[in-house]
């Protein structure tokens, strides 16, 4: 690994460390201004009844957003950055631009497309529920389609992403 | 209620407005340029081919120029919006007029930024 590689492969640890800080700032003043247990055995066990504490999965989608969200604007910085490589030199691109085909780097790609498709779709989500007026249960159901969705494009895209440096 | 005060409100209603609807708008334009943009440096493309060479073929059409470049301002807008939200709810007073400053500053530093390099490797060529 050559200087540059190094550098930028740095930057990419800064910026996924910055997006747990921020993930666990989330949950921290979650805990303290929503109240009551988080990944409690009797919070999964109201989650499992359908119907039930519909709203705690909304509240849970809203922090999920807002953590994606942090994310992708975080992983945009470093990425603006690392295109703008290219008018200085296009050797340095090139080289810095490696990293990005490493195992390691393919696994925080794997990671962006989840966070991607998790956003968009729970975006899309969100903006129904305005345009259509959908109640609690109308979005519940939506935010069903949205987790479905997102393993399923998610699944897809990991094997495209993981696949040369597997098979 | 004074009639000063009515007319601040409605004003303030109108920015919240155009925010959420810029927002929202934004939103829906980056769901398609941003999947769009990772299919092909990612599916269509593997990502380890899209050097120098890859960024040369897409910047020679007006298509990916354009695209690049709207996704980066609606990306900018977005992010505006969304962390401003985000930064008024874990923080107050004077720390939350710093972050916000920061906030505008990055951004307008990402914006411009990427902005040039567009333009410069496209006048390039």
């Amino acid at each position: 690994m050559t200087v540059p590689q190094f550098l930028f492969f740095c930057a990419f640890s800064v910026v996924a460390l910055a997006i747990i800080a921020f993930g666990v700032l989330v949950v921290r003043t979650a805990q303290v201004d929503d109240g009551g247990p988080f990944v409690s055995r009797a919070l999964l066990a109201r989650l499992a009844k359908p119907g039930s504490e519909r709203a705690e999965l909304q509240r849970w989608a809203f922090y999920l957003h807002r953590i994606s969200g942090v994310a992708l604007f975080a992983f945009l910085c470093l990425h603006v950055g690392d295109v703008s490589l290219f008018v200085f030199s296009r050797e340095l691109y090139d080289e810095v631009h490696q990293v990005y085909g490493s195992t390691a780097m393919r696994i925080g790609e794997v990671g962006l497309l989840f966070g991607l498709l998790f956003h968009a779709f729970n975006g899309i989500r969100l903006v129904a529920v305005d345009v259509a007026d959908l109640g609690l249960v109308a979005s519940t159901r939506a935010l069903y389609g949205v987790v479905a969705a997102t393993v399923l494009c998610g699944g897809v895209g990991t094997v495209y992403i993981m696949a040369p440096v597997i098979g | 209620m004074s009639a000063e005060v009515s007319a601040r409100q409605a004003r303030g209603l109108t920015r919240r407005r155009t925010a959420y609807v810029l927002l929202r708008v934004s939103g829906l334009l980056l769901a398609v340029l941003v999947l769009g943009h990772f299919t092909v440096t990612h599916v269509t493309t593997d990502v380890a081919d899209t050097d120098s060479r890859f960024i040369d073929a897409r910047w020679a059409s007006a298509l990916w120029i354009t695209w690049d470049g709207l996704m980066l301002l609606a990306t900018i807008v977005h992010a505006v919006l969304g962390l401003w939200a985000v930064i008024a709810d874990y923080s107050s007073g004077r720390r939350r007029r710093l972050l916000w400053g920061a906030l505008l500053t990055v951004a307008a530093v990402v914006f411009a930024g990427g902005m040039t390099v567009l333009v410069i490797a496209v006048a390039a060529r």
